[in-house]
């Protein structure tokens, strides 16, 4: 579909985005042409997202231009919409309680004298469904609409505005696949009518079906940007996963599985689908799979942190079986949960590193119901020396401490309960790499210590280094199993992007 | 990602001073007056009346003072435990005040103290539990709750007591309550006082008062590591129902009558104690001490303007600008230390 002569609508040189001490961006380039379905893969945090917000105005980069047309846009989301850019976020981003056609054309209404000229609203609503071919009443609210029809009211707001340049970040997320399907037809025609698109998607074979190009970026880098017909899904996932960072498989330790401590029967909730999952003492089980696959929901079910619509989930401790229905009784049978949003799940941060520990083990350190403050000390005191908080002054606000350190205070509220099961979901995110290596000798120890571990990680490296067994995640479902053994990152990727190279 | 270290070498870093990160938190001005500046502006305050408002120095006003703090006082560091965990405040104090204190002379007058007394307790908890589950359970908006509950308890109040007053015997032991003092210092401001220190110790060296805190500080956190949150609400709930119910009492005690409408403006009064006095309404962040700061600011400030012969009206409108300051103060400091 691409060809010499056509001409380039949007091009982005050298740019740079740091968060803080963290590059996200790091000097990537993009040029995309009219007509053209240019493909932009990578892991999680690999800066896709970053760059399309920057891209779309959204974000200002630190360094590096942004250009359509030939002409370098000044920045800011506003500049960006009238030279012709439309941003299809990946988070819907409706009013639930307004209309469709109002949300299509939030932001641009046609107004006469401060007043919503409803009728040529509507008129322009219907023309941008019509466009995309989604037959919708106008007049629904978003509300009552299924989350893959919000999706494409979503890209009918795009639409709506005859962007030059469509970008799309992960849309078939929420989409079965026949609504796939569809989406992909629908963006080839956009395409042949001169519409530059820009597509983001986890999912190999989606951009070998329609993409002409693809640019593969790893840590915030540019690794390359071929045509798709000079390359192969094998090539394109070996390019996103790199081979160079192979984790050297000696450093991980020797398992020996007990019995079963956790088990999970037919688990189905939010965003999960009849899931099955066993947890053996001793053993460190790996939930791998891309972001949003459905992972986070599956542990907050089977805690009871979320509510299951089915399932059963059953604890045994020294030949004890117990039945987990609510947080608290998971809590009671002893699992230890270390949630992913560590500063709005995990921690009060206002409160110290001494009461934050101390929270979840009050009952032990007190005496009919009143607090042992002697106790909390020396039992803080320790803690923070096992997990290693730098500085260890407890009496701190947690709130200050760097997030390495902050997840050490969640990891050591569940130490000191001495837990059957630890869960934890993204341990290392936000950390820097010595506290990540002291994490994960937290883990291994635990381990080795008889207990029963589950890993929710993204960062494929640490899910192989530490997992015993790894399930890989897709769409709430558990895709494939993948001993140690057997796993390495090319496998996990295929399995969770849905690329079916790979038996599962 | 970028885990090419080994294992040992990665140890080997984090060892070194720079991993170790803590950011020290700014000194904020603003955020010291909003958690402090009741000490400062409280001594302020009680020194300028006594070096320049005529009558304010004098005993018979300084036990004036007292009587009138220690019912709005033993009400509002009650209060003071929704208000700390992020519930904003209990509004039905007003309607818990005065049919408190309708039980109390009206029932003690039929059946005798204990009687009335144990009435009084049972409606403080029947309070407590509703708003409490109401907001705890079902997560209600307290402050539509507590504004629900209390037309339906001041509708039932005056519907039972038909807007009558109630008195008290001259030689009943309500009475005698009333008129007991230690020196300047009346019975019903050590009441005060023991309830403060009773709070206090429930607050800060109990697990439940520790849940509190921390379900302020955090609801999802708390939630998350294992506290039964729905009963750490019912309960800071009930807790300010039965200070309410005290207060009632001591209340009644003072004039030894009560009608329906005695304790109008309560929980406005209250309310400003507890903000005036630093407990933050975002939740978290506060103390029973401060309140009772707040409440001899208050006061003081009350007791001031009577002396001047300044008028109700204008009493009302000064509380209710306070409010706004000590509030937006509040929600100032709280973002600049974010930053």
């Amino acid at each position: 579909m691409t060809s010499e002569s056509a001409q380039t609508v949007i091009e982005a040189s050298g740019i740079v985005k740091r968060f803080g001490g963290a590059v996200a961006v790091d000097g990537v380039s993009l040029s995309v042409a009219e007509g053209e379905i240019h493909a932009v893969v990578g892991e999680n945090g690999a800066g896709k997202s970053t760059l399309m917000r920057i891209l779309a105005g959204i974000l200002t980069p630190d360094a590096g231009t942004v250009s359509v047309g030939g002409t370098t846009l000044e920045g800011g989301a506003k500049s960006a919409i009238d030279a012709g850019i439309a941003l299809v976020h990946q988070e819907l981003s409706l009013v639930p309680e307004m209309t469709v056609a109002e949300n299509i054309m939030l932001g641009s209404p046609p107004t006469a004298l401060g007043f919503t000229k409803s009728k040529e609203l509507k008129r322009i609503a219907a023309a941008a469904l019509d466009e995309i071919g989604v037959r919708v009443d106008l007049d629904e609210p978003i509300a009552r609409l299924s989350v893959s029809l919000r999706q494409f009211v979503e890209i009918a707001r795009a639409v709506a505005r005859s962007p030059r340049v469509l970008i799309l970040d992960e849309p078939t997320a929420t989409l079965t696949p026949a609504e796939t399907d569809y989406l992909l037809r629908m963006l080839q025609r956009l395409a042949a009518k001169g519409m530059a698109i820009i597509y983001i998607s986890h999912r190999i074979p989606e951009v070998f079906s329609i993409c002409t190009d693809v640019t593969i970026l790893r840590d915030g880098q540019l690794v390359e940007t071929t045509p798709i017909s000079e390359t192969t899904p094998s090539a394109v996932i070996d390019a996103m996963v790199g081979r160079e960072l192979k984790l050297d498989l000696e450093v991980t330790r020797e398992s020996h599985p007990g019995e079963v401590v956790l088990s999970a029967t037919g688990i189905r909730a939010v965003g999960v689908h009849d899931v099955d999952l066993t947890v053996r003492a001793g053993e460190i089980v790996g939930l791998g799979g891309l972001v949003g696959a459905g992972r986070t929901e599956l542990v907050r079910a089977i805690v009871g942190a979320d509510p299951r619509t089915a399932g059963h989930v059953t604890m045994t401790v020294d030949g004890t079986t117990t039945t987990i229905g609510g947080y608290q009784s998971a809590v009671k049978a002893g699992i230890g949960y270390v949630p992913e949003e560590r500063r709005t799940d995990g921690l009060a941060l206002t409160m110290t590193v001494s009461d934050n520990v101390a929270l979840p083990n009050r009952r032990a350190l007190s005496t009919a119901g009143v607090l042992a403050f002697g106790a909390i000390t020396k039992f803080v005191r320790n803690l923070a020396d096992v997990v290693g908080l730098r500085p260890p002054e407890i009496q701190r606000e947690v709130g200050q401490y760097s997030g390495g350190n902050q997840q050490k205070v969640v990891i050591a509220k569940w130490l000191g309960r001495k837990p059957k099961l630890i869960i934890l979901d993204e341990p290392t995110r936000g950390v820097d790499v010595g506290a990540k290596a002291e994490i994960h000798r937290l883990v291994r120890e635990l381990a080795d210590e008889g207990a029963a571990v589950l890993v929710v990680s993204s960062d494929l490296p640490e899910l192989l280094e530490l997992s015993d067994v790894i399930h890989v995640v897709r769409d709430g479902r558990i895709q494939g199993t993948l001993p140690r053994a057997e796993a390495d990152e090319k496998t996990v990727m295929s399995l969770a992007s849905g690329e079916t190279m790979v038996s599962a | 990602m970028a885990t090419k270290e080994s294992l040992t070498e990665a140890i080997a870093v984090a060892g070194s001073p720079a991993s170790g990160g803590i950011e020290k938190k700014k000194f904020s001005p603003l955020l010291w007056i909003a958690e402090n500046g009741v000490i400062v502006f409280t001594v302020a305050l009680i020194l300028f009346a006594v070096i320049f408002v005529n009558g304010f120095a004098s005993l018979p006003n300084i036990t004036d003072v007292f009587y009138r703090a220690a019912p709005i006082g033993i009400v509002a560091v009650g209060m003071t435990f929704v208000v700390i965990s992020a519930n904003y405040l209990d509004l039905s104090v007003v309607a818990q005040v005065a049919t408190s204190a309708v039980i109390f002379i009206g029932i003690s007058n039929l059946y005798g103290l204990l009687a009335g007394f144990l009435v009084a307790t049972l409606v403080a908890m029947l309070y407590g539990i509703v708003n409490g589950v109401a907001v705890g359970f079902f997560k209600a908006n307290a402050v539509i709750v507590t504004l629900s509950t209390t037309f339906i308890g001041l509708g039932i109040l005056r519907w039972l007591s038909g807007g009558s007053i109630f008195f008290g015997p001259e030689d009943g032991p309500i009475r005698a309550f009333g008129q007991a003092s230690l020196g300047p210092i009346p019975a019903s401001a050590l009441l005060l006082i023991v309830i403060t220190i009773v709070l206090w110790f429930v607050l800060n060296r109990t697990t439940f008062g520790f849940a509190v805190r921390a379900y302020g500080s955090n609801k999802q956190a708390t939630r998350l590591a294992g506290v039964n949150t729905t009963l750490v609400v019912i309960g800071a709930f009930v807790i300010t129902s039965l200070a309410a119910m005290i207060g009632g009492f001591a209340l009644a005690a003072f004039s030894n009558t009560a009608v329906s409408s005695m304790s109008d403006g309560y929980e406005f009064r209250a309310l400003a104690a507890i903000i005036i006095g630093g407990t933050s309404v975002f939740g978290g962040k506060g103390s029973v001490l401060r309140t009772l700061l707040g409440v001899v600011f208050v006061s003081v400030l009350t007791n001031i303007l009577v002396l001047s012969g300044i008028g109700f009206g204008f009493q009302q409108m000064a509380i209710g600008a306070l409010i706004v300051v000590a509030v937006s103060v509040d929600a100032l400091a709280r973002r600049a230390a974010k930053k």
